[in-house]
């Protein structure tokens, strides 16, 4: 069952989840409450974040991961942790671990594996 | 990608991670701790929630002082800005926040990942208040917080769980070609089952968390150390709700 992306469904990711085209820049750009990850290392390349959780990553992420920031805002009680598995609805191994603030520009074992994340009270 | 120098000093960084530090907060599902701060799961719970609400109370001072607030509660999983005034309003808070490059903090962990942070921003500004040491709590907490992952990544080199994986691989994928897709979870969970995979996880993975913890005692160690002086800071915080910013810094 592989799931296209095609030009509605972005739309409507766009709202739900969010899907950006970015240039590699000098700084994470991940909106304040977002969990981002990009293609490419240093935040580069396509970006998708989620303000949520998602147990399946779009195909053109999944796997295909290779930097992560997690700007989520902290709390009491709050899950501002973001754990991230190599495989779908959080199986497998956790590859990264971030807590908010925390970003990975490159991950030489994390990289192109990621396929689904959670966030978390912690680690 | 590839990134051949990234992986020598990754590579050269997990050296001195394994030679000078590290290990594992007890968790629920963790080993007990060799130290004795460890406290009940239900203690540390309690005291994460001193910590945070702490940590929260001073980030949103600092933001107050730069005309910013933090969101409300019912936006924390709000969808991200579209373009235009709320974007821009979002990257002011966020660089408030989060802080502006160069990111001063760094560690490459064994696992080949390197975590950064800035150590400006409201949010660190907050926690070099509450642990006192930005630098030495960043890296005991990165350190920390991925011993799960390393250990995880330990395991995965044993023999017994490859040959797990395999089994599992074989159940989730029948037709032995290349998955077009991910199991569906019911399909997951079963193969799991079956394949013994969760057996073999169950029996790996507290041994080698206690590994890491014992390879990453010294990390393990200061966690605690700067956990318990953030703990006291908070305490202080909490007995002088009108303190004046700066003045009260033990």
């Amino acid at each position: 069952m592989k799931r296209l992306l095609g030009p509605a469904t972005a739309a409507l990711l766009a709202l739900a989840g969010g899907l950006t085209l970015t240039a590699p820049a000098a700084a994470a750009e991940c909106p304040s409450g977002h969990f981002c990850a990009w293609e490419h290392a240093d935040f580069g390349g396509q970006r998708a974040n989620w303000s949520g959780d998602d147990g399946w990553w779009e195909g053109w992420i999944a796997d295909n991961d290779s930097s992560w920031a997690n700007h989520g805002i902290s709390g009491p009680g709050v899950k501002d942790y973001v754990r991230v598995y190599e495989s779908a609805w959080q199986g497998g191994s956790m590859t990264i671990c971030l807590a908010p603030g925390q970003e990975a520009g490159y991950n030489g074992a994390a990289n192109d594996r990621g396929d689904s994340h959670i966030w978390a009270t912690g680690c | 990608m590839r990134h051949a120098t990234r992986r020598v000093i990754a590579t050269a960084s997990a050296a001195l991670v394994l030679a000078g530090c590290a290990t594992v907060r007890p968790g629920p599902a963790g080993p007990a701790a060799p130290s004795a701060s460890a406290g009940t799961p239900a203690a540390r719970q309690e005291q994460d929630g001193i910590l945070k609400a702490a940590e929260q109370r001073l980030v949103a001072e600092c933001l107050e002082a730069q005309g910013l607030a933090l969101p409300p509660a019912s936006q924390a999983r709000a969808p991200a800005p579209a373009p235009g005034p709320a974007a821009a309003a979002d990257a002011r808070l966020r660089t408030a926040l989060f802080g502006e490059d160069p990111r001063e903090l760094s560690l490459t962990l064994a696992t080949g990942l390197t975590v950064t942070a800035n150590s400006d921003g409201c949010v660190a500004s907050a926690r070099a208040e509450l642990y006192g040491d930005q630098t030495r709590w960043f890296r005991a907490q990165v350190t920390v917080d991925n011993l799960r992952a390393l250990a995880q990544a330990r395991m995965k080199q044993d023999p017994a769980h490859r040959a797990a994986l395999d089994r599992w691989t074989r159940c989730a994928a029948p037709s032995g070609g290349p998955r077009t897709g991910r199991p569906e979870p019911a399909v997951a969970e079963r193969c799991t089952r079956e394949s013994g995979l969760a057996d073999v996880r169950a029996r790996l993975e507290p041994a080698e968390l206690a590994t890491v913890h014992t390879l990453h005692r010294d990390q393990v160690a200061t966690y605690e150390q700067l956990r318990a002086r953030a703990l006291r800071r908070a305490a202080e915080l909490s007995a002088n709700p009108t303190r004046k910013k700066g003045t009260d810094a033990s």
